[in-house]
Order: structure tokens, then sequence, then C-alpha cells
């Protein structure tokens, strides 16, 4: 299946992402932040990145911005997985490059339908 | 698909949730203290957020609920649109202690919400601007279902570096019914030459048909992330009814906003009850300690390989080898042992975290002037002790504040600063954990200490006890020095309580006090409780081990050292006074053991200043014990505080100090 | 551009096929992250001659970027009264041209009523 890596600051968010897409026979690679997210994203090609908003260190729009710069991720789909139910967040990460967004809260299956639907 | 099991996540939830509500709190004090830090704001900001986030995911709607009114709040701040004043901090750091509070009750399967989490959400609210309890996307528009739609879909160059591609929406499309591609075509933007293209840049359009009975709303959530990437429009194929005519779509809200946090079924909390109590707790490690054990499991690999080859064919001449990989062998597990207790060692920092919330508490409510000092926040406790010892430093601390610590104006007229220091320090001494709170107050008032002491009966009237057995008196069950229990330490838990908390840790508390100057309470734990150096003892059959640490002198005597007293006890001279002798064989019921004083051995043992011997048969050697709880296996018995297994592979019981000594010390006064 | 110098090599290596054509085989992973390469070697192909001949049979994963270059080539080749000729191609990749409406415009063989 695909391989996706999920980027949050909260271990339970992140442990609930993953082990929803690792059941979903998908391969998950875990970070904490943007900027270890983006370090992982340049050793290892993602077929999907999901990445939380409001991150210490890097949050997720910066990430965004970031990994669009890296040729390997030009058209690589990047949810932003967000509370932010302001439109302004999702129009800030959308003109980052974000393909998405998923807001907070989902429940597993909302999340695999979403990635199902990105994954084609 | 299989449902996934959120209950899973609950309690890493709550862990997160509480240390973010720590970090909150740590930014609020500082805020609260001056520091103009935007970084404190985007902190305090984070944290509701992720706790709201979560609480949502995992169906807490009433820790959701609450944290989304705080961080509409917190979100004014953040955007500079409200300033920060004492009053706002106040209403904030109440929110955290309320929040602590609904994610216990959360924990334990309760209803997170109570009147006074309602109460304090009014009052958030009613602070917050009105926008802030906007609520999320409205429904979908267009709900009624057309037989088709006529689509015209045009990237803008940028579309496919979003990840939007075309082939995912058209799938999409397919799902909803019969997609038929009119023409496809390519933009007038596009370059003659291939040469010239930019393949990340779109220059393609279709128009389409999607034939079926399909929802608007639908058709717009396939392009509902589209927004500004594309130009569409989507109309009600001719002929066939909608109840939204054409209109040039523009997308504006999402079309199908996932559903916002539906109230999740009971079932959730009465999972987290049995997820709560049912499950050991966790425990986060770093990584290099794991690393280091990576390593040493290496080491014992090739320690290992290396013996089994000696031992596969063995020649006489290779004994140096043999016994060079023995040594190895006991280095490594060892080490190995080293590094197994090391992750159950968590540092004290963050017990000394929660003070400066409660100095500042005490501060308004006392009247006084506090500076806090914090030293050895990285000295590492073990996980057992450091949550167990959280509450007899708030009191000592709630003491030192309230009892030792005085008026501004009383130590102006002292001649001393008019703020008082409050010290807490953590350090490493021989094999314990010191903790000591220091502060430079009046100090423990003799006069009225004696008075009460006497007053409960804990003092003769004619007696002149020293200073440092006055100090001992306010340990006493039933002690309390306030004149008037104010409700900061007159909640019923003496100082008594404080040392039997850290007396079941293992520990032990004392205090030194200089009128005028301040005192300093000390209390000293074991570096972890899982483990404990033990002398190894016969008694009869029977195996007993006593912690090391407790003993102070073993002895021979003679039969004419003890004495019989009236109610049967037994009592030896030791060092200028009586000590209670205790017969160990005849406290545990031991067959075959030495009866006669003079053939067995005495162990002297201590516990909070107060000594007891043990006879013995003998003493077989030192060990370090892994004890095993004997409560889980077998059943609590008064005077072992668990069990070991030696090294020849028997059980031997671990003595409990602190009850064997209460027990010597009843058959004494008896 | 490393692309162009990637397709000098090409050139020389490749021998025009027995048609006369150029020919290209298209990678198993077509997406956007390679194309910069694809899109060097499609450019090298219409250089070298009249028609270009393309293997798309080994392609997994194709995205609308990929399709895009094929059929600006095939425009490019049409300019220039040149033609496309097919050597075979994935069912992923028929699929993604068919849902594209694009099988037509490549003269796709095996694309059936798109």
């Amino acid at each position: 299946m695909a391989k996706i890596l999920a980027v949050d600051d909260s271990v339970s968010m992140r442990g609930m992402v993953a082990f929803t897409l690792r059941g979903a026979g998908h391969e998950v690679a875990e970070a904490e932040n943007g900027q270890l997210a983006l370090d992982m994203a340049r050793g290892s090609a993602f077929d999907l990145v999901l990445a939380d908003v409001n991150m210490p260190v890097m949050d997720g729009i910066a990430m965004v911005r970031e990994l669009r710069a890296m040729d390997a991720y030009k058209g690589v789909p990047i949810l932003m997985l967000t509370t932010e139910s302001h439109t302004e967040k999702k129009m800030e990460g959308k003109a980052a490059g974000a393909t998405g967004w998923l807001v907070k809260p989902f429940d597993p299956e909302q999340l695999l339908a979403t990635v199902k639907r990105v994954l084609g | 698909m299989a449902t996934v099991d959120l209950t899973q996540f609950h309690k890493t939830f709550f862990e997160e949730s509480l240390e973010g509500l720590d970090a909150m709190e740590a930014a609020l004090l500082a805020l609260d203290s001056g520091s103009t830090d935007h970084e404190l704001v985007h902190t305090i900001f984070r944290a509701a957020h992720s706790i709201k986030g979560g609480a949502a995911t995992f169906g807490f709607a009433d820790v959701a609920a609450f944290t989304h009114v705080a961080e509409s709040l917190l979100e004014e701040v953040r955007s500079e649109r409200r300033g920060v004043d004492a009053e706002l901090i106040d209403l904030l750091l109440r929110s955290v202690d309320c929040l602590r509070a609904m994610l216990a009750r959360s924990s334990s399967g309760q209803p997170a919400a109570d009147a006074d989490s309602e109460a304090l959400r009014g009052e958030l609210l009613r602070l917050a601007s009105g926008e802030a309890v906007a609520a999320p996307a409205a429904a979908a528009p267009g709900v009624a279902s057309a037989t088709g739609w006529a689509i015209r879909f045009v990237a803008l160059p940028h579309l496919l570096q979003t990840g939007n591609d075309p082939l995912r929406l058209f799938r999409e499309l397919e799902q909803l019914g019969r997609l038929e591609v009119r023409r496809a075509f390519v933009l007038d933007s596009a370059p003659a030459r291939l040469a010239e293209l930019d393949p990340s840049q779109c220059h393609l359009g279709w128009e389409l048909r999607l034939h079926g009975a399909v929802a608007r709303g639908d058709v717009d959530a396939v392009f509902d992330w589209l927004d500004g990437d594309c130009e569409l429009v989507i109309e009600s194929l001719p002929g066939e009814t909608s109840a939204t005519a054409a209109d040039p779509v523009a997308m504006a809200a999402p079309a199908t906003a996932p559903v916002p946090a539906a109230a999740p079924p009971p079932a959730c909390e009465t999972a987290t009850v049995s997820a709560a109590s049912g499950e050991g707790s966790s425990i986060r490690v770093d990584i290099d300690k794991v690393d280091a054990l990576i390593n040493m499991m290496g080491e014992l690999v090739i320690t290992q390989s290396m013996l089994s080859d000696i031992g596969e064919n063995f020649r006489p001449s290779q004994l140096e080898r043999l016994r060079e990989g023995l040594l190895q062998l006991e280095r490594t597990t060892r080490e190995l042992q080293e590094s197994v207790m090391r992750i159950r060692m968590l540092p004290i920092g963050s017990v000394f975290n929660r003070f400066p919330r409660l100095v500042r508490d005490l501060e308004r409510k006392l009247g006084k002037q506090v500076r806090l000092e914090l030293h050895g926040e990285h000295t590492e406790l073990d996980k057992t002790v450091l949550e167990k010892i959280g509450d007899p430093l708030v009191h000592l601390v709630r003491n030192a504040i309230d009892h030792g610590l005085e008026l501004p104006a009383q130590r102006k007229a002292a001649g001393k600063p008019e703020t008082g220091t409050l010290r807490l320090n953590a350090y490493h001494e021989g094999g314990n954990i010191v903790v000591q709170i220091s502060d430079d107050g009046a100090g423990l008032n003799r006069a009225a200490i004696m008075a009460k002491a006497q007053q409960r009966g804990l003092l003769g009237a004619g007696e002149e006890p020293s200073d440092a057995e006055v100090a001992e008196l306010i340990f006493q069950p039933g002690f309390s020095t306030a004149a008037q229990a104010t409700d900061l330490s007159g909640r019923g838990v003496g100082m008594d309580v404080v040392r039997r908390n850290v007396r079941d840790l293992g520990g032990s508390v004392g205090v030194k006090s200089e009128v005028g100057k301040g005192s300093v309470f000390t209390i000293a734990l074991p570096l972890t409780l899982a483990i404990i150096d033990g002398l190894v003892t016969a008694v009869g059959e029977e195996r007993y081990i006593v912690p090391l640490t407790s003993i102070v002198e073993s002895l021979r005597l003679g039969a004419e050292a003890v004495r019989r007293i009236a109610g049967g006890g037994e009592v030896f001279h030791f060092r200028g006074e009586y000590l209670p002798l205790m017969r160990l064989h005849r406290a545990f019921g031991c067959a075959d053991a030495v009866t006669e004083i003079e053939r067995g051995i005495v162990v002297v043992i201590e516990d909070a200043g107060r000594r007891v011997g043990l006879l013995v048969d003998d003493l077989l050697g030192q060990q370090q014990a892994v004890i095993k709880s004997l409560e889980k296996h077998y059943r609590r018995v008064q005077g072992v505080s668990g069990a070991t297994i030696l090294s020849d592979g028997s059980v031997a019981l671990i003595v409990d100090v602190g009850g064997v000594v209460r027990l010597g010390l009843r058959a004494k006064a008896a | 551009m490393a692309g162009k110098r990637a397709a000098k090599q090409y050139q020389d290596e490749r021998p025009a096929a027995p048609d006369g054509a150029a020919a290209v085989v298209l990678p198993a992973d077509c997406r956007l992250a390679a194309q910069a390469a694809l899109q060097a070697e499609l450019v090298a192909a219409l250089e070298r001659g009249a028609d270009v001949a393309l293997d798309a049979s080994a392609v997994e994963r194709v995205d609308t970027a990929a399709l895009q270059l094929l059929v600006l080539l095939r425009r490019e080749l049409g300019s220039r009264d040149g033609a496309l000729a097919w050597r075979g191609a994935s069912a992923a990749f028929n699929e993604a041209a068919g849902l594209l409406g694009l099988a037509r415009i490549l003269e796709l063989p095996a694309a059936g009523p798109a």
C-alpha cells in the first residue's frame, strides 16, 4: 500500500492516525514536528503526508511550503489535520501548497475515507 | 473494514494533555511575572489547541467544549486582539485546574463537566468575544438530487502543485455516477514546444458529464479543496431538475465539512474505566536510555557466544578465558541491570514544576512574599517514588510558607528582607536521593511546640527535651502546630502523615531548625524501590533479607546483656540506650532457629531515628535483591515488605524495617 | 539543466527504432517527481526523428502531469507531421488516459470508446 508520513506533536493523535493507517495496510512513518518531517521526507519518498497545523519548532504550514519547494514533493498530496474551523487557516495552508484538509475531530473511518480519496 | 478501538489512545491522550497543562501553567506564570515573550502565548495556545483536538477526537466532548472556549480567548491573545492582564491569567490558571479535574474525571469514566466547570466556561465565554464561538461550516447546499450534472473544469497552472491530481478527482466522480469526458482540451497557456513546458504546471481543461441521481453537495465535495486552483462550472443537465441551478462555482465553504464532534457512544467512557484501572501505567523513556540498553544487549550477546564457544569443547587450558568471560558477563549484567533500572528513573523537575503555581497562590492568600528557588530539577527518581513524593512535598512547602515564613512587616522588623526565600533542592547522596525544603523564616517555635505536646500528652510536664527531640515532636501523630488551623495546613494532614508517606517509600524525613533563621526539612529517599542492597540472614531454615541502609550494626551479645521487662519484652543495652530485642524466629514463627542469645547475632536496625535489635541465627552475606511483591503473589504479611529469589533459587523474605521497628517498640511499650 | 545533459547521453545510447521512430520507454513510476528526466528524453526523441515511438507497458503509476507531457508531445509532433506510435501500454496507463479523456488525442490503440 502507500507510504505515509504522519506529522503531529500530539502523541495520541499521531498514534491514532498511524495505527488506523497501518491497520489499513499502509506503511506509516511518524514525525513530531515539521522540521523532523522534512528530514524524514528528504530521506524517503512518501506517497502522502498528513500534518497537524500547530506544532512547535516548525508548524504545518511552513512545512508544506518547504516540502513543495522540494522537487520530489511537488505533486505529492499533503493533507492538513486541523481543528481550525477558520477559513483563513485553511487558505493559509492552501496557499502554502496543501492538497486539502481533514478537520479534527475525525474518526478512523473518516481518516481512511479521506486517505483513500487522496490516494485514489 | 475493521473498526479502530480508540480507547487504546486514551491513556496517552490524558498523559500528554496533563503535560500540556503543565506547560500552559508554567507559561502563564512566566507571563504573570512580567515576561513578554510571545512564544509563551504560542505555547499556551498550542496546549489548549492540542487538548481540544484530542478531546474531540477521542470522544471527550465536555473537555473539547471547555477547551474550545479557552482556545478562542487565547486566539484573541495570539492575534494581539486582546492584551494579557492579571485577570486573564487568573482565569486561565483556574481553567488549567479545571481541565486537570475534568481530565481526571474523564479518565475514571465519569462525566467530565460539573457545575464548577460549567460556571468557569461561562466566565470564559463572557470574556471571549462572540465570534469565537462560531460553529463549523454549514451543512451542504443543494441536497436535492438531479439526474446528472454538466461540469466544466479548467485547471489553473498551479493545480498539480497542490497535490490535487485531476485523475483523482475524476475517480471520485466515477464513484458518484457514470462519468463521461465530453472533451479534454489543451489551454492556450500551454507552450507550443514540449521543451518549454514546466511539467508541474497544468494546462488542461475538461468538459464532463456526470450521469445519475447525484446530490449537488456530493459533486461539490469532490472539488472542495480546489478553491482558487481551478475554474469550475457545475450545471444540472438540461431538462433535468435540480434544486440549485447553474451557478459558476467559486467554491466557498467546503460542502461536506466533517461532522463536528458528535456525542460519542457512552461505551467509550466505560471502556476508559477499564483501560485506566486495568492496565499498568506507562512510562516515556528517553531514547538514549534505550540505546544504552541495546548496546549492553550487544555486549551480552558477544559474551554469551564466547562462553558457549568455550563450553562446546572445553579444555583445561581455557580456564583463564572462561574466568575472563564470566567476569565480563558479570560486569555486563550489572551494567544492564543499572540501565534497566534507569528506565524507571524520571527527573524530579516534573514534581518541582507544580510549586511556582502553589507558591503564587499561597503568597496571595497569606499576604506573604516568597521567592522560590528550585535546584537539582534533573535529579532522577524512581517513577513510583516520584508519583508518591508529590503530596508530602506539597505539604512541606505549604507548611513552610504558612508557618515558616513571616509576614513582610514581621520580617522587616526582624531585620530580614521582606521577601522570604523558599528553596527546594534535590541531589544524590550515597545510595539515596535527598530532597530538601528550606526556608529563611522564623524557625520552629520551641515553646509553642512544647506547649502543644504537653497538651496532647506527648510530653511530660517537667521534661526539657533537646532541640532535636522537640523537632521530632512535630512528626508525632495528631500534632498540629498552628495556633489556628488555616485552610492551608489544617486539612487534617499533619507532619505525621508526611512521615508515614515518605516511610512507605522506604525513605525518611527529618527537620533542623534555628530560631529566627529558618528550617530545613530533609527527605531521604531510596534510588529505587525495585532493588535493595540487603544482608541475607538465616533464621532456622528460612532466609530473611534486611535492607542494608537500615542496619546500624551487627553484634554478638552475651545472655547477660539482655533484660526481660514487664509485659514479656526483652531489651538490651546499646550505645547508651535500651533497645527492644526482637527474636525474628518468634515474630515470624520459624522452626529450628537459634534461641540462645549468645549463639545468634543481633542486627541493630534503625527507622527514622528509632532502633530495634533483631536476633537471627547467622549472617550469610550481602546481596542485591530484586523486590517481588508478596501481596501480588501471596498476601500482605506484617513485618515483611516483599520477597526475592536468592542465587540458589530459594525464596527469601525482605524485612519491612519500619513495620518491624514499630512492632518492636510496641512490645517494649507493652 | 541536468535533464538536457542526460538527454544527450540517451541520444548516443539509443538507436532509432527499426521503423525509424525514436523510441522512449516510460518508467514504472511516471509521476511528477520523475518528469524532468522523462521530459528531457521526450524532447531528445523529438529532436532525433520525425516519428516517436512510446512504450508505456511498464508504467505502474502515472499522473495527469505525465499525460499532459505526452499530449504536448503529440501536439508538437502533429505540428511537424510526425507520427506517434505505441509499442505497448500497461492497463494502469490505459485506465488513466481513458479516465482523463486523453486516449483518443494520444492515439492509444487499445483505447476503447474514449
